[in-house]
């Protein structure tokens, strides 16, 4: 029977874990006591272990009426990463962050943090967490210091951080300005504060860049990506793909409230067997040159219109494509390569 | 249960409270009303009328305003937060849903009350300072039970902002209850009453004699406990029952009334936990 290796959150005792692979097991720390969950792992089943993972989502069900919303949905989301979640309008993924938050009851499955089970202590789970929500709201009639001082509060933070937070995302003139009175983005830049109060080992963002103008999204990138750096575990979800193709490590793509890939970008491209496109310049284009470019082994579709060539190819092929063009007689103008992108990924995998 | 988290939500809802001046509109509005009513409400008489008089010409519109004061500050409590997205940030804390309905509950209460003791409390003041028999353990009374009606409604208004999803359902919500306590249980029971009673034998003037389910009945309304208890503690007021010379049940006591009125705001918090320990967000 295979055994796993949990780190307690709370004491950080190591506890081993005996069961069937897939296998959810109740466990209680030896240690501090603390009840959690852990899901056992088989050597093929994920490339992720459940103790890896700062997030582990377990078979989540969750129906609205007679309408499922997320259906057996797994993922895990490794320590110190920046996981990208994806899907179309209404494919499941702010039920599935809510039902991490415990905001909404699931029908089955489990989610834990930092291997707390988020149903059963979900006021412990919820201590590792800083969340920014896709409708940010505050207390209309406080200022932005009176709405970050009553939450700092409960995450024991000071007065300091949030005057430092705030002044961080650009709201340090407000001063007695309610946040009623706030434009979207300067709400939306408070909510970001919000969620790096007490400084969470885990942020959770749904939609950050929503509602901001062009100077709020790198200054919103840019704090992920430093907390990125300090180690905090980060999962977003984004309709801005070129954003999360830019800073996540890993991806899942939810559709129809059903999990439909996990990996790197890379990975996924790889999966689908997307290719990189190679657009080559030349000076002049002759049959003798378009022949030869067809003619090498890993090309896969050539396109011409007047002097470019579109190349759909393998990708380690830039080199032996110079070359082939440089021997048929082509003088090449300029090249350009194209990897694939999320958008391409995103698409192949949530088309009908 | 936490108490600093709970001590953080109720100081929240106070906050908010004050800061869109609900707390003094309210305050000088029960103050002016008790000043007028003392000087003006009684038939007959000469100006400030002593704290006993304003107490039994007060009653009835404490009955009136004081549960839609409850019900209004109630009603949105939850719904309000769920509705304006606040309450996805609130729950991703490290709280339980039961420290977030305590700290609400709390925190609203303490606004209800505080309203109600300064404005009454004001006016009181002023009132025995112009007049020359004062029973201020009366009038405090009369303070204290008129804090529990409107945290019974407050209860209510709660556990409606729990059920409804819409802030206008809840309201439409909340004005049924008052109606349905204010008017429609009240005229109920005094129509089953008069339908058991034979009203011929009645002598103008003079006590009905009623039985015993009525008085049980009267119970599940909390403005007739008010009023009863107001009644049996100070004297009558002017409550449906007294004005129909309906006389209290021997069973009756302040204690007991009192207890029920406890009983009242539990349930009602009771249900308003329980059912946000279920809802969806």
């Amino acid at each position: 029977m295979p055994t796993q290796q949990v780190t307690c959150p709370q004491c950080h005792t190591t506890v081993t874990v005996t069961g069937n692979v897939g296998e959810t097991v109740v466990l209680i720390c030896p240690q501090c006591h603390l009840k959690g969950t852990a899901t056992i792992q088989g050597s093929d089943a994920t490339p992720a272990r459940t103790s890896d993972g700062a997030i582990v989502v377990s078979n989540l069900t969750k129906s609205f009426n007679n309408f499922i919303a997320v259906k057996n949905a797994s993922f895990i989301v490794r320590r110190g990463e920046i996981f990208g979640f994806l899907g179309p309008n209404g494919a499941g993924k702010t039920t599935t962050i809510k039902a991490m938050l415990d905001l909404i009851h699931a029908d089955a499955g489990t989610i834990t943090i930092n291997g707390v089970d988020v149903s059963i202590h979900g006021k412990e789970a919820k201590r590792f967490v800083g969340y920014l929500p896709e409708k940010v709201a505050f207390y209309e009639n406080l200022t932005a210091l009176q709405n970050l001082m009553f939450y700092a509060e409960v995450k024991h933070a000071s007065q300091e951080e949030c005057s430092r937070l705030i002044s961080e995302f650009g709201l340090g003139d407000t001063g007695k300005k309610r946040v009623g009175k706030f434009s979207k983005g300067m709400v939306q830049r408070l909510g970001m504060a919000r969620a790096l109060l007490g400084s969470p080992p885990i942020l959770i963002l749904d939609e950050p860049s929503g509602g901001l103008d062009p100077r709020g999204v790198v200054l919103i990138r840019d704090k992920i990506l430093e907390m990125k750096k300090k180690g905090t575990t980060i999962f977003v979800s984004s309709h801005i793909l070129s954003e999360v193709q830019e800073i996540c490590d890993r991806v899942a793509i939810i559709n129809r409230g059903v999990i439909v890939a996990q990996d790197s970008v890379e990975g996924l491209s790889s999966k689908l067997n997307l290719k990189p496109l190679i657009r080559v310049t030349v000076d002049a284009m002759s049959p003798a040159l378009e022949a030869a470019v067809k003619a090498l082994p890993g090309v896969h579709r050539v396109t011409i219109g007047g002097n470019v060539l579109d190349i759909i190819c393998d990708g380690a092929m830039k080199a032996k494509i110079i070359l082939a063009i440089s021997t048929a007689g082509g003088n090449i103008q300029n090249i350009q390569t194209k990897e694939p992108t999320l958008e391409e990924v995103f698409m192949r995998y949530t088309e009908a | 249960m936490q108490s600093t988290v709970i001590v953080s939500i109720a100081k929240k809802e106070i906050m908010d409270n004050i800061r869109n001046k609900w707390i003094i509109l309210v305050s000088v509005m029960f103050a002016i009303l008790t000043l007028v009513f003392s000087y003006f409400g009684s038939f007959g008489g000469q100006g400030w009328q002593d704290l006993g008089m304003t107490i039994s010409i007060m009653a009835n519109i404490v009955t009136f305003l004081v549960p839609i004061i409850g019900l209004m500050l109630g009603y949105v409590a939850i719904l309000g937060e769920v509705e304006r997205g606040s309450m996805n940030s609130l729950l991703s804390l490290s709280m339980t849903r039961l420290e977030i309905v305590v700290g609400k509950f709390l925190g609203l209460a303490a606004v209800l009350c505080f309203t109600i003791l300064v404005g009454f409390g004001a006016a009181g003041l002023l009132i025995a300072a112009n007049v020359s028999s004062v029973d201020f353990l009366e009038y405090s009374l009369f303070i204290g039970a008129t804090m529990m009606l409107g945290l019974v409604f407050l209860g209510m208004a709660i556990f409606f902002s729990t059920v409804f999803s819409k802030r206008s359902t809840a309201l439409g919500g909340a004005i049924f209850i008052w109606f349905l306590f204010q008017m429609i249980l009240p005229i109920v029971f005094l129509g089953m009453l008069i339908a058991t009673v034979d009203i011929s034998s009645v002598v103008p003037g003079s006590s009905i004699s009623v039985p015993g389910w009525y008085h049980g009945l009267t119970l599940m309304n909390p403005i007739s406990i008010y009023s009863s208890f107001l009644t049996l503690s100070l004297g009558p007021v002017a409550s449906m029952e007294t004005s129909l010379l309906i006389p209290l049940p021997e069973w009756y006591s302040s204690g007991l009334l009192v207890g029920i009125l406890v009983l009242w705001i539990l349930l009602f918090f009771i249900l308003a936990a329980w059912r946000f320990q279920r809802q969806d967000i």
